[in-house]
């Protein structure tokens, strides 16, 4: 056990250097602003979206009461579809399972996987010497400035185009100016170059349908659908809380997500269900056509089944990971990420530090930064009351504590 | 003390001793709580009371308390042999001791207006000397088995003295009776009326003109509290549109959407707070209004704070004080 001055201490002293980091503030006032932008005019156009969230919010928390059903009856129809289906019980059976896909010496690209975040992945299977490289931009270049994500859906959202040029300039030992297309040109240039030596492509799924086995996966950069077509091996991490019913209810709940996350119209949805395949020689089937050969998909429990039957801190599981509620919190405007464990963000990141792959101690600071302001409430698609859930998250913080 | 709740910050078990120690979390005396009222002459029995719940009297002497915080950290020990007169005791004495009553009094004043709005409204009501804080920051930290004690505390404090409606000069202790209480103590059923519900009901009735001596431009700052747990927004609106003499502007972020001040993790992260104080600050200056009106006295000293820090030329003003100025000035 840490000791808690110690915890606290650690948690304020980068979260502080953090808030006096005039680069940061601008890169955040930037990030902010323009999202704000983006999501008024996203529901302008799409004002529908308003009345769809509440569809989604009754369906999710529906959902929580069914996990395992419904875990299980996606399962059962990707293995239909010819996918290898695993279920991870804790964060080191998962990273076994994928360690024992992947092996040693290979090439992997992975595309924001927030199960990845939780788990370490990157981290882990660089430890088995594989070449490890993330192809979402932003967090491209949060592996090139070797720190942990500060967003879910923009993961380096406080990083300025100046920063970002003086780390592309170091990587490819050329002089990139801090002009946003020259950089992202460069960064395209130099993954384009990764995806075709790839071994593995890893994703993660926004929302899975049960009844058909087909993951969504959101993206507006066309990397996760790159990785996930040109890698051999396609091996998917999705937490248990994503599944949903039919794929009807995923179509919903992939919208409210894109929207509430500040896009219109997300550039590239993939639905995938399956490894390739044809039949198109005497009608037989043969997996691994022009896609991947192999699809293996892992469904993350760590912390999940046991936190949706908890009757009050369940809303956090809820969450469909759009981070409004982060651009929109006042304390986040100043700290972005370090308000955060090492994987989830803000007061419902609070919640999920403490039962999802974290600890009640690692989200003690976290959870006592919380203004329980309210104004995260009032914008989130799925209405998670943080008001009742961070006393209640406090309660258990106390009284863990007590008993040690 | 030192064993118990390590992972609860030693800042926030400070407040929590203070509060079962003197029935508030900065441990002020009941005589200094009801200083104010000394000469007002107000009835101490009554169905319908004004309860202030000690907040606006320790506002003076937090900032003092959050420069000794910031000094000891998260120290542990230190808060351990607080209540033997340990360093962080003596520090504190100190502090304390530099809060002028200059600065004290500038809080009394906005309580004794309280109090005369509400005779001049035509309003009856009693102050209870011996009032004690509602808990609501017990409840917010989570120690909930404290909080109920407080609460328990508190009701048979109103139904010994016979109350039957509160009128809360916080959103804060507003919330905790009207939402938290009832979840704790199941026969808790007071009626609770945030200040402003209740003048602007009076206001309504009794259809007075309001005016200020001279033009003023003023934004409002909606306390969270107010705006989103009460639902109160139209209200302050409502009664600050009708003053003559008065220019109300909104700021960006305003109603159910309101900035939150940062004032709630001023003892645990004190410069982080202060960065929140001193964006919304910025944030009510860019209306280019003179002052900034809020509703809650811990909003009212925190946003004076991040004021400074922004070196903006902002007054920040209660809504007690402008609505007593309007009623001076104003007639029937």
């Amino acid at each position: 056990m840490p000791d808690a001055k110690q915890l606290f201490e650690q948690y304020y002293d980068a979260l502080l250097r953090s808030a006096q980091d005039p680069d940061m503030a601008l890169g955040l006032f930037r990030s902010v602003s323009a999202y704000r932008e983006r999501k008024a005019r996203a529901l302008e156009r799409f004002p529908h979206t308003v009345e769809l969230a509440e569809e989604v919010r009754k369906l999710k928390r529906e959902c929580l009461g069914r996990l395992d059903e419904l875990v299980e009856k996606a399962s059962a129809s990707l293995k239909e579809n010819g996918a290898q289906v695993y279920y991870a019980s804790k964060a080191q059976d998962a990273l076994k399972i994928i360690g024992q896909i992947v092996g040693s010496g290979k090439v992997v690209l992975s595309g924001k996987t927030l199960t990845g975040e939780e788990l370490g992945l990157r981290q882990y299977l660089e430890g088995l010497s594989n070449e490890f490289w993330e192809t979402d931009i932003a967090q491209f270049i949060q592996q090139l400035r070797e720190e942990k994500p500060m967003h879910y859906v923009y993961p380096s959202l406080h990083v300025t185009r100046e920063e970002v040029a003086k780390l592309l300039s170091k990587l490819l030992g050329r002089e990139i100016p801090p002009d946003i297309p020259t950089e992202v040109r460069a960064i395209r240039e130099f993954l384009r170059g990764k995806y075709f030596q790839a071994d593995f492509g890893i994703s993660g799924g926004n929302v899975v349908a049960a009844d058909t086995g087909t993951i969504f996966l959101l993206e507006s950069e066309g990397n996760i659908r790159m990785l996930t077509n040109v890698s051999p091996v396609h091996i998917a991490l999705v937490g248990i809380e994503k599944v949903v019913p039919t794929i009807e209810d995923a179509f919903k709940v992939a919208e409210v997500t894109w929207r509430y996350a500040g896009f219109s119209v997300p550039l590239y949805v993939s639905l995938i269900s399956g490894p390739s395949g044809t039949a198109d020689i005497e009608n037989t089937l043969v997996h691994g056509s022009s896609g991947p050969v192999e699809l293996h998909v892992i469904f993350l429990d760590n912390g999940r089944s046991e936190l949706a039957k908890d009757p009050i801190l369940k809303e956090a599981l809820t969450c469909i990971k759009c981070g409004s509620c982060l651009f929109e919190c006042p304390i986040y405007q100043i700290a972005a990420g370090y308000y955060g464990g090492h994987a989830y963000f803000g007061g419902v990141g609070a919640i999920l530090t403490a039962h999802v792959g974290g600890s009640l101690v690692e989200a003690a600071p976290i959870a006592y930064t919380c203004l329980k302001c309210g104004r995260c409430t009032e914008l989130c698609p799925q209405q998670i009351d943080l008001s009742q859930l961070i006393p209640e998250l406090r309660r258990r913080i106390a009284n863990a504590a007590k008993s040690k | 003390m030192k064993s118990l709740r390590p992972y609860t910050p030693p800042a926030l078990r400070l407040l929590s001793s203070n509060i079962a120690r003197s029935g508030n979390p900065l441990g002020l005396k009941k005589s200094e709580c009801a200083a104010w009222a000394s000469d007002l002459h107000l009835p101490s029995q009554g169905t319908t009371i004004l309860y202030t719940g000690c907040e606006y009297q320790m506002t003076s002497y937090l900032r003092p308390l959050v420069e000794v915080l910031k000094r000891v950290k998260f120290k542990d020990t230190l808060f351990s042999t607080f209540s033997a007169g340990g360093k962080l005791g003596i520090g504190l004495m100190k502090a304390y001791t530099k809060v002028t009553s200059q600065e004290s009094e500038q809080y009394n004043r906005i309580l004794r207006m309280a109090a005369l709005n509400l005779r001049k409204l035509g309003i009856d009501f009693a102050y209870l000397e011996e009032e004690l804080y509602s808990g609501a920051l017990l409840y917010e930290y989570g120690l909930f088995e404290d909080f109920e004690q407080q609460a328990k505390r508190v009701a048979r404090q109103f139904e010994e003295a016979g109350v039957r409606k509160i009128i809360a000069l916080s959103p804060h202790s507003a919330e905790a009776f009207q939402q938290i209480y009832p979840k704790f103590i199941s026969t808790f059923d007071l009626e609770v009326v945030p200040y402003v519900c209740v003048v602007a009901e009076a206001l309504n009735k009794r259809g007075l003109k309001l005016a200020l001596p001279k033009a003023l431009s003023l934004t409002i700052h909606d306390p969270c509290h107010l705006a989103r747990s009460l639902k109160v927004t139209e209200e302050p609106r409502k009664i600050l549109q009708s003053i003559a003499n008065l220019d109300l502007r909104e700021t960006a972020l305003n109603r159910e959407l309101t900035n939150c001040c940062g004032a709630p993790c001023d003892t645990v992260f004190p410069e982080l707070s202060q960065i929140a104080a001193t964006k919304r600050a910025e944030e009510l200056a860019a209306t280019g209004a003179q002052a900034a009106v809020t509703l809650c006295p811990f909003c009212h000293s925190h946003l004076r704070r991040g004021v400074e820090l922004a070196g903006k030329k902002l007054e920040i003003v209660d809504f007690i004080e402008v609505l007593h100025q309007a009623l001076e000035v104003g007639r029937a």
